[in-house]
C-alpha cells in the first residue's frame, strides 16, 4: 500500500511538472527561434497612420541572407482600439540609392489571431523597404518600413569619411604650397623692384 | 512594453518649493546687492596642490596621455558602431556614448569646467590629421588660415547644429543605433579636421562644436577658472604669448587673451596660455560658482540665443521622455497625417516648444522692462538678462541627466568585456527589471542631489535677477531701492524651475 501510494504521488509530481521540462514558450514549440518566437525583437516599429496604430516587428531582429524571417504587423482603430481585420498585402523593393527596381509582392495575409504575418527569405544582403497596404473606409493605408538583410556595410561610412579627409588635407595642402610659392615669387619681385630703385643691381 | 523611471517624489518636490519660496520673498524684500569683488583661491597656492597643479598644467605629455586614452576610446565607439551587434544596450557605441559620456559630460562641467575640450577626441585627432604633430607647434600649420567668414563669427552655427544633434538624438533617435552613433562621430571628425584645415586656429571649438558651446556655456557656473595670477603683469606685459604662442606652443585656439579673460565660455581648458606666459602668471583658481554669469560675463546678442536655446532644449529633452509624449506625439500626427517615425510630428513638437520657452522668456522681459524703464533697449535687456536661464538650464540638466547615469549606468562593465556585443541577444523584460532596482546610488540619495540641484539652480538664477537687475535700473537712473520691479523676472525663474520640478516628478522612459 506504501508503495502504491508513493508511485501514484510520483505520478501526480511527474504530471504536474511536464509542462515545466517541456520546450514550449506560450504553447509555441521553441525550435526555432529565428523566425518564431517570442521573445521581444529588437528591430520594431511603432507608429501610426490616419486612425490606425501600426506595430511592426521583424523575426529574427536583424535578419540574414537565406535565413527564413518573419514580419508581424498590428493595426488597431486610434479611437476604438478594434483591430484592423481586413487583408494587408506586403510588398518589397530595393532601398539602394540607385535601386531602381520595380517592387515585388511578398503575399497577401489575412489576420491571425489579429495578427499579419508574412513570412521572407532574402538571398542578398541590403538595405530594403517594405511596404504594407491596406484599406479601410474607401481609404488607402501605405505604410513603409525599412528592413536591413545582413550586417549594415561597414565600408560606406568609413570610406566616405576616410575620402572626405584626404581630399581637404590635400586640397588644403596644395593651395598652402600654391600661396607660399606665390608670396616667394611676390618677395623676389619686390627685391628685385627695391635693389632695381635703388641702383645697387644694376650692371 | 515600456519601463519608466519614477519621478522625483511629492515630499521632495513640496521641499524644493519651500526653498523656492522663501528664497524668493527674501529677493522681493531684501535690498539689491552692490557689485562686490569675488572671492578667489589660487590652486598654485595650495601647499599639497602646488606641485601636481603645476605638473599637470605645464607638462604637455599628461595632456597627450589622456588625449590618447580619449582618442582610442573614440575608434572603439566607431568599430563598435559599424562593426559590432546592433542591440543598443550591447554595444559599447551607444552606451558609452550616450548613457555615459553625454549624460555625463555635464558633471565633468559641474566640477572641472571646460576640461573636457582639453581632451577632446574630435580636435585631438583633427590637430593630429592636420598639424602632423602630437603636441609641438606646427610651422607651418598646414592650414589655409582663412578668417572665418563675419556672419559665422557667433554663437549662432554651434546653437544651429545643438538643435540639430538634439533632433538625431531624439528625433531619429541616434541614441538607441549604434551604427547611426559611429556615423555621427566620424561626422565630427571629418567637420572638426575640415574647419581646422580652412580657417585659422580652431574655429570649430569656438564658433561651430555643439558640445563645446554648452560646456563653454555651462563653465560660467563651474568653480574653477583659468586666469592671470596678477593682472598688473598681463597689462604690463608687450608680448602677449598666451595670444600669440611660443616657439614650442600653439596660440590660443579660441583667439582669448589673458588680460582680459573675464568668463570661461571660449576657453578649452588646453593650456596653451599657461606653457607659453613668460612670466608664468596663468592659473588655475578657485571661486565661487555663480560670479561669472552673476557679474563677470559680458551680455552679447548671440550668446543670449544660445543661453536660451539651452534652457528650452534641456526642457525639451526631459519633455521628450515622459510617457505623454507619444499621446501628444500621436495626436499632432493625426492632425499632420504625419506617419513612419513621425519625424515632421517630432520636428513641430521640438519647434514648438523651444518656440514657447523663447516666447515666455521675451514676455517676462517685456513686463520687467515695463516696470524697470525703457531708456535700455529690448535687445540689451534681453540679452543681459538671458544669464537667468543657465543655472536652470544647468540645474535641471544635471538632475534628468543623473537618472540616466544612475539608473541606466549600470551594466556598463559589462559592455567593457564585450564591447561589441558578439553573440549578445537584447535585454529580457527580467534583466530590465533587475536592472531598474541596481542604481549606482540609492534612490533617496539621487532623490535628495535631484531636490538639491533644483534649489542650487534657482538660488543663482535669482542671485543673476538681483545683480544683473540692478545694472538695468542704474543704466535707466532709478534708485537701487526699487528691487520689486524685477519681480517679473523672478516670476520668470519661478515659472521655469517649477516646470523643471514637474518633469523631474513624472516617470522618465528608460532610454535602453
Amino acid at each position: 500500500m506504501k508503495h502504491i501510494r508513493h508511485f501514484l504521488l510520483s505520478v501526480v509530481l511527474l504530471l504536474l511538472a511536464a509542462p515545466a521540462l517541456a520546450h514550449h514558450v506560450l504553447g509555441r514549440p521553441a525550435y526555432s527561434l529565428n523566425e518564431d518566437s517570442n521573445t521581444p525583437p529588437s528591430m520594431q516599429v511603432e507608429t501610426q497612420i490616419g486612425n490606425y496604430f501600426v506595430t511592426y516587428m521583424v523575426f529574427p531582429a536583424f535578419p540574414r541572407p537565406g535565413e527564413p524571417g518573419r514580419i508581424n504587423l498590428y493595426a488597431t482603430h486610434m479611437d476604438s482600439g478594434e483591430p484592423f481585420t481586413g487583408k494587408v498585402r506586403f510588398t518589397v523593393r530595393d532601398d539602394a540609392w540607385f535601386g531602381g527596381a520595380e517592387p515585388e509582392l511578398l503575399g497577401v495575409q489575412p489576420p491571425d489571431d489579429n495578427v499579419f504575418r508574412q513570412g521572407f527569405v532574402f538571398s542578398e544582403e541590403g538595405d530594403y523597404v517594405i511596404r504594407a497596404e491596406f484599406e479601410d473606409e474607401g481609404e488607402p493605408y501605405l505604410i513603409d518600413f525599412p528592413l536591413r538583410i545582413g550586417q549594415p556595410s561597414p565600408v560606406g561610412p568609413i570610406t566616405i569619411a576616410g575620402v572626405a579627409l584626404l581630399l581637404v588635407l590635400v586640397a588644403a595642402n596644395l593651395f598652402q604650397r600654391k600661396r607660399l610659392q606665390r608670396d616667394r615669387i611676390r618677395a623676389a619681385h619686390r627685391d628685385e623692384r627695391a635693389s632695381a630703385a635703388s641702383g645697387e643691381g644694376a650692371p | 512594453m515600456i519601463m519608466t523611471h519614477p519621478g522625483l517624489p511629492a515630499s521632495w518636490g513640496m521641499a524644493v518649493i519651500a526653498g523656492m519660496v522663501v528664497l524668493t520673498l527674501w529677493a522681493v524684500v531684501s535690498p539689491l546687492p552692490g557689485s562686490a569683488g569675488a572671492t578667489v583661491y589660487n590652486l598654485t597656492r595650495a601647499p599639497l596642490l602646488r606641485g601636481l597643479v603645476r605638473y599637470l598644467v605645464s607638462s604637455p605629455r599628461i595632456l597627450l596621455v589622456l588625449k590618447l586614452v580619449f582618442v582610442a576610446l573614440f575608434l572603439l565607439v566607431i568599430y563598435a558602431g559599424l562593426f559590432g551587434n546592433q542591440i543598443p544596450e550591447r554595444n559599447i557605441a551607444t552606451v558609452l556614448t550616450w548613457n555615459i559620456w553625454w549624460a555625463g559630460l555635464i558633471f565633468s562641467v559641474f566640477f572641472l569646467g571646460t576640461a573636457w575640450c582639453a581632451v577632446c577626441p574630435w580636435d585631438a585627432m583633427a590637430q593630429w590629421l592636420v598639424r602632423r604633430r602630437l603636441w609641438k607647434r606646427a610651422e607651418p600649420n598646414n592650414s589655409l588660415n582663412l578668417r572665418v567668414p563675419r556672419m559665422l563669427r557667433n554663437t549662432w552655427p554651434a546653437l544651429l547644429m545643438f538643435i540639430a544633434l538634439t533632433w538625431l538624438e531624439l528625433g531619429l533617435g541616434i541614441t538607441t543605433d549604434p551604427y547611426a552613433t559611429a556615423v555621427v562621430a566620424l561626422l565630427m571628425v571629418v567637420l572638426a579636421t575640415t574647419s581646422l584645415a580652412i580657417y585659422e586656429r580652431n574655429a570649430f571649438c569656438r564658433f561651430f562644436c555643439p558640445v563645446g558651446r554648452t560646456v563653454g556655456f555651462y563653465s560660467q557656473l563651474a568653480p574653477v577658472e583659468l586666469r592671470p595670477i596678477d593682472t598688473q603683469t598681463c597689462a604690463d606685459c608687450t608680448s602677449l604669448a598666451c595670444y600669440h604662442g611660443n616657439e614650442e606652443t600653439e596660440p590660443c585656439p579660441t583667439w582669448l587673451v589673458m588680460g582680459r579673460l573675464k568668463q570661461n565660455s571660449y576657453c578649452t581648458s588646453c593650456g596653451n596660455c599657461v606653457r607659453s606666459c613668460p612670466h608664468d602668471n596663468v592659473a588655475w583658481r578657485l571661486r565661487s560658482p555663480s560670479v561669472e554669469a552673476v557679474q563677470d560675463a559680458r551680455p552679447r546678442h548671440d550668446e543670449a540665443w544660445f543661453m536660451i536655446g539651452l534652457l528650452a532644449l534641456t526642457g525639451f529633452h526631459g519633455l521628450s521622455m515622459m510617457p505623454f509624449w507619444e499621446t501628444w506625439m500621436s495626436n499632432v500626427a493625426r492632425v499632420l497625417n504625419d506617419s513612419g517615425q513621425l519625424l515632421l510630428s517630432f520636428t513641430v513638437g521640438m519647434f514648438g516648444s523651444m518656440a514657447a520657452v523663447v516666447a515666455v522668456y521675451a514676455l517676462f522681459v517685456l513686463f520687467t522692462r515695463w516696470l524697470v524703464g525703457r531708456e535700455t533697449p529690448f535687445r540689451r535687456q534681453f540679452a543681459t538678462l538671458a544669464f537667468v536661464s543657465l543655472p536652470l538650464a544647468f540645474a535641471y540638466h544635471m538632475a534628468h541627466n543623473l537618472n540616466h547615469l544612475v539608473r541606466e549606468g549600470v551594466g556598463v562593465g559589462k559592455v567593457f568585456e564585450n564591447p561589441l556585443g558578439t553573440g549578445m541577444a537584447p535585454l529580457s523584460m527580467m534583466e530590465k527589471h533587475a536592472r531598474h532596482f541596481e542604481m549606482l546610488i540609492s534612490q533617496d540619495a539621487l532623490f535628495a542631489i535631484q531636490a538639491g540641484l533644483m534649489v542650487f539652480g534657482f538660488w543663482i538664477a535669482v542671485q543673476i535677477v538681483r545683480h544683473r537687475g540692478r545694472k538695468l535700473l542704474l543704466a535707466e537712473g532709478v534708485r537701487v531701492g526699487g528691487g520689486w520691479r524685477l519681480t517679473p523676472m523672478l516670476g520668470f525663474v519661478v515659472l521655469m524651475t517649477a516646470f523643471h520640478l514637474w518633469l523631474l516628478s513624472q516617470p522618465m522612459i528608460m532610454r535602453m
